[in-house]
């Protein structure tokens, strides 16, 4: 392997984003943190950056906290760091269960959440289940930081909202009581260390025997990571029934738009985007019940 | 985990002290540890580094190759293309034999004229780094032009079908005509009859092809290199033009082999690049090179006509198999030989007929692979025997019951198989292990398979095999073995020293190996076609029981008893009767050395020698010996899904006798892993002859996720031809794993799918079949 490229280790945030900020528009510039796929993609030669901002030694972007009924987490958190949280297991279950299945072990370890989410993959396990968290993003910028909603991040197959001179540092979530229950399955050829065929997050909240908030998250079987809005619609204000399952279930399926690839077929991936869907919710509401 | 189960072991003639017993491979500390030195891991001064141009296009004319910028790039030593090697051609057959006439099968060093395949080398180029190497392969100027190709054997047979190889694209053909089929299907009650398919493969081995060569002060080619075979060393020298005594082959421990390293791989580039440069070369693959670098397993059709009395009897068989060899010819015929060999599987046939064929493609080459072709047979017989027990209403394990071979019946090529034939024993045990059923969970069905084989160890008769190896014991005591036999992780080193330990009554540690060298070491053949416990485990058995012998006859005179009441064990000479009467090994070993006594002993060790089997009826012996075995297995079929989970998998063979039950369990463990992505996940996949499965994202190997617990059980005929009976088990321990696990998934959703790789949108589409 061989490629040019000039590599900045800034010692601080505000040095990472000055070296962003004078690059400007300049997506030639990259950030670098756990380089899992920035690194796979320089090899391939499918990117050639003029120069990579390695983020590694800005230690205070990496953690889990939970404060104020928010749990907050920095973007450099490894895939490892959210298998090691005790705060996440009870809070954020799917997204636990979607950290199991990330990659194989070396990955995990060096892998980001906000190179998981950057990277933009419709494939990306993270962002299903922190999708019907409800997750925000915050961006950085030496000019100063914005928040926005993760389900307003993506724009398009492999297009954010990021610019070119932000960082990602941050993703925030309320954090729930027992009355919600938030489920993730990951579909892939094999168990271990595959690309995912169809990832599938579902969060149900429960009152008075009433379904209150519905999110279903779909990865893997259109251009970014999708809610199935429409489904989830058909489920809050109701009482979950198998009839009512089924059709929210094939009213995602209908919702994705699959591509052909090595892995499957859009048909395949469609029939199992309203399998899953639907086996996760029966679960979850089984859960709450 | 594994369970050893011994057979009889009467009428043995020594007492086994070291033999038989599962101690640590002389191997295991320095891979353990990381002092293990592989041949990628050798680096010498001075040294360059070599890349290999490849094709981008599957069918094509070279009409230009201009590497003159690329020659001018500071750092670049070495450029070689079709200009300098003037035609010259790489050997492609199999290495050392004597029995045949080779075959024409050569494949041009670099392309000359016409690309066959995807990836076929057209330039070499060795640079002071790798990065300058990688930059000057860009700047290498080619024009090809694309050349109808055909991408498939069944249109590559079609009349005006583009020619890859010979005038038809026949590779190779193989019959057998045994018995009367037309009598026996006249006769049979019911006729079964369909067709399966099997996939491109890889051999996926941790370490890719990797060798350092250098040329020395007597003009001699060195290359230490990752490989099955040092004996391609002839086939090098004749390729590079020099005399056979100028090429040394060192081997290195080898991280994995599988049949990808028996085909020469950067030998040639190397030797090349040495001497054209006189500076040591380099020339290690990524694992994008390794995949274009070595043939892949042959891609079979098989179609299968059989003929059952109510009862279960087989009546006729029928078999018409056809295999996609890609661009060359390799390794093809005898890959098709062992398939049609092996086409009736483990089972009495006495009216057979095969029709086999290997077609050329412009699909990547295919050559050797674990299992060697009798793989892809069994994974169409074993089905084949499912189905047919699912028309004829009787249980899986009893069909196959009623028509296992016995000792002394004639296989497919009509000659009597001779040792112990316990494939109902192994079936039986490996199907009880299975244990309790697991039940069934809403959309989650479980399902279990079961598959027996037969699988030759050692070469085909014909290519008159011989190996040699040198058995010597020191001053002190200790065991020396020097035998050229290379070993690719099976622990073929550590076998030979538990053999030498046991014939000399010293324990393994005591025994140094010396082994892998084509100049220095007795040559011993390749570590290839599960021989190298057969071949040279039988030379080194010989070579130490005439040290054995002669260091007895001196002890019985020291001892003034009778020749034959003297053993050796625990580096102790004694009277067998009166043990309290003896002496160290090493006092005796200082007496024979002070007389002249010779200690040690050259021996050739010789499998059975025949000619070929008959052209028209394929009648003949092929083979010296062959294992039986089955493998039973549960899965858990996700019917929504069509995830398919392995629950229980379990190997039971009979290996004759297990010289170190660990590293048998090992193998059997292995192929249960590798015969499971066989079954479920791995496939190469060509379109129009592009790879497009580049990457090991995209072909999928099982991981410790994807796995359970293997089991093991071994079970000791002590009839083979092996060293104190044993037989092979490399290769026989794939074999039947993959078809286990498609008829497992048959028995959870009650429909076949019938080709592999079994993948869950394929199971999700036969249930929908079903459904409709």
């Amino acid at each position: 392997m061989y490629a040019n490229f000039d590599l900045h280790l800034p010692k601080d945030l505000s040095a990472a984003l000055a070296i962003l900020g004078d690059a400007g528009d300049d997506a030639k510039v990259m950030p670098l943190a756990g380089g899992t796929n920035l690194i796979v993609d320089i090899r391939a030669r499918s990117l050639t950056p003029a120069a990579l901002v390695g983020i590694g030694d800005i230690s205070h972007l990496r953690g889990i906290d939970v404060t104020n009924g928010q749990v907050v987490m920095g973007g450099k958190t490894t895939v490892s760091d959210i298998l090691r949280s005790p705060e996440l297991t009870d809070r954020a279950s799917s997204l636990v269960d979607s950290a199991r299945v990330f990659g194989g072990q070396m990955v995990r370890n060096t892998a980001t959440v906000a190179g998981n989410i950057c990277y933009a993959s419709p494939a990306a396990d993270l962002v299903p289940p922190l999708l019907v968290l409800d997750a925000e993003v915050t961006l950085e910028r030496r000019e100063g930081e914005r928040t926005l909603p993760l389900s307003e991040f993506y724009l398009d197959y492999k297009r954010t909202a990021r610019r070119p001179d932000e960082l990602l540092t941050r993703i925030t979530w309320p954090a729930r009581s027992s009355d919600s229950v938030d489920l993730f399955y990951k579909l892939a050829r094999r168990k271990g260390d595959a690309i995912t065929i169809a990832g599938i997050a579902v969060a149900l909240g429960v009152a008075d025997g009433k379904c209150t908030r519905a999110r279903i998250a779909l990865g893997a079987v259109a251009p970014i990571v999708m809610r199935a809005l429409e489904a989830e619609r058909m489920l809050e204000g109701e009482t979950l029934t198998p009839e009512l399952i089924e059709a929210a279930a094939h009213q995602a399926a209908q919702a994705a738009s699959p591509v052909d690839d090595l892995r499957a077929s859009g048909k395949y991936r469609r029939h199992c985007v309203q399998v899953l869907t639907s086996r996760l919710l029966t679960q979850a509401w089984r859960r709450l019940s | 985990m594994s369970e050893t189960i011994a057979g009889s072991r009467r009428g043995a003639n020594v007492e086994f002290r070291q033999v038989g017993m599962a101690l640590p491979r002389i191997d295991a500390p320095g891979k353990s540890h990381g002092k293990t030195r592989y041949a990628g891991d050798h680096v010498m001064p001075n040294m360059l580094h070599a890349k290999v141009l490849r094709s981008p296009l599957a069918s094509a004319r070279l009409r230009r190759i201009d590497v003159s910028k690329a020659r001018e790039l500071p750092g670049v030593a070495c450029v070689l293309t079709r200009e300098e090697l003037s035609g010259r051609l790489a050997p492609t057959d199999i290495a050392g034999q004597t029995g045949r006439k080779r075959l024409a099968t050569d494949q041009p060093i670099l392309v000359n004229d016409r690309v066959r395949y995807q990836g076929e080398p057209m330039a070499l180029v060795a640079a002071e780094t790798v990065v300058i190497a990688e930059r000057a392969l860009e700047l290498i100027e080619f024009d090809l032009e694309p050349l109808p190709g055909v991408y498939d054997p069944f249109d590559a047979l079609k009349p005006g079908a583009p020619i890859v190889q010979g005038t038809d694209n026949v590779v190779a053909k193989y019959k057998v005509r045994k018995g009367d089929t037309e009598a026996g299907f006249a006769a049979a009650d019911v006729i079964i009859e369909n067709t399966y398919c099997t996939q491109f493969i890889e051999h996926a081995f941790l370490e890719p092809e990797v060798g350092l060569a250098w040329v020395d002060e007597n003009e001699v080619i060195n290359i230490r290199v990752s490989t099955q075979v040092i004996e391609h060393f002839r086939f090098i020298a004749d390729a590079v033009g020099v005399p056979h005594n100028k090429v040394r082959i060192l081997g290195s421990l080898v991280g994995g082999g599988f049949g990808g390293k028996e085909d020469v791989t950067v030998e040639i580039y190397l030797a090349l690049l040495a001497k054209a440069t006189n500076r040591p070369v380099r020339l290690c693959y990524t694992r994008e090179d390794s995949f274009f670098g070595h043939g892949k397993r042959h891609p079979f059709t098989l179609t299968h006509r059989t003929g059952f009395t109510r009862q279960g009897k087989i009546t006729a068989w029928k078999v018409d198999m056809t295999a996609d060899a890609g661009g060359y010819v390799f390794l093809s015929p005898y890959v098709l030989l062992y398939a049609t060999v092996a086409a009736p599987g483990p089972y009495r046939v006495d009216n057979l007929h095969v029709d086999a064929r290997a077609v050329a493609t412009n699909n990547m080459f295919t050559s050797a692979f674990r299992g060697f072709g009798a793989a892809q047979a069994c994974i169409a017989h074993e089905q084949q025997m499912d189905e047919a027990a699912k028309t004829l209403g009787i249980d899986r394990l009893e069909l196959r019951r009623r028509n296992f071979l016995r000792t002394g019946d004639l296989i497919a090529t009509g000659v009597p198989i001779e040792s112990a034939v316990w494939s109902d024993e192994c079936m039986t045990r490996a199907w009880e292990a299975l244990g309790e059923r697991t039940p069934d969970d809403g959309p989650i069905k479980i399902g279990r398979g079961v598959a027996a084989y037969q699988q030759s160890y050692g070469r085909i008769t014909w290519l008159h095999d011989t190996s040699e190896a040198w058995v010597g014991i020191e001053m002190d005591g200790t065991v020396v073995v020097r035998s050229g036999v290379t070993d690719i992780g099976a622990g073929q080193v550590s076998a030979l020293a538990q053999i030498a330990a046991e014939l000399l009554g010293v324990h393994l540690t005591d025994v140094a190996v010396y082994n892998s060298d084509s100049s220095t070491t007795p040559l011993a053949g390749t570590t290839t076609a599960t021989r190298a416990l057969y071949m040279t485990g039988n030379a080194v058995r010989l070579a130490a029981e005439a040290v054995r012998e002669r260091l007895l006859r001196r002890a019985a005179q020291e001892f003034e008893v009778a020749h034959g009441k003297v053993d050796m064990a625990d580096n102790r000479v004694f009277v067998a009767d009166h043990p309290e009467r003896s002496m160290a090994l090493k006092d005796l070993v200082a007496v024979c050395a002070s007389e002249g006594v010779h200690r040690s002993e050259l021996v050739m060790f010789r499998a059975p020698f025949t000619g070929e089997i008959d052209p028209e009826t394929g009648q003949g012996r092929v083979h010296p010996d062959y294992t039986y075995g089955a493998q039973a297995v549960e899965v858990a079929v996700d019917t929504g899904t069509g995830e398919v989970t392995v629950l229980k998998s379990v190997g039971a063979h009979d290996v004759g006798l297990a010289i170190n039950p660990d590293a048998v369990a090992g193998q059997i463990e292995g192929g249960a892993a590798q015969g499971q992505g066989y079954a479920l996940s791995e496939e190469l996949r060509y379109e129009q002859g592009q790879l497009t499965s580049t990457s090991f994202s995209e072909y999928l190997i099982p991981t410790a996720m994807d796995v359970p617990e293997y089991k093991a059980i071994i079970l000791e005929s002590r009839s083979g031809v092996g060293p104190f009976g044993a037989k092979g088990i490399g290769e026989p321990a794939l074999t039947p794993v993959a078809p286990a696990i498609a008829n497992a998934v048959a028995d959870a959703i009650g429909v076949r799918i019938f080709d592999l790789p079994i993948t869950p949108e394929k199971v999700v589409n036969a249930l929908q079949r079903l459904g409709n």
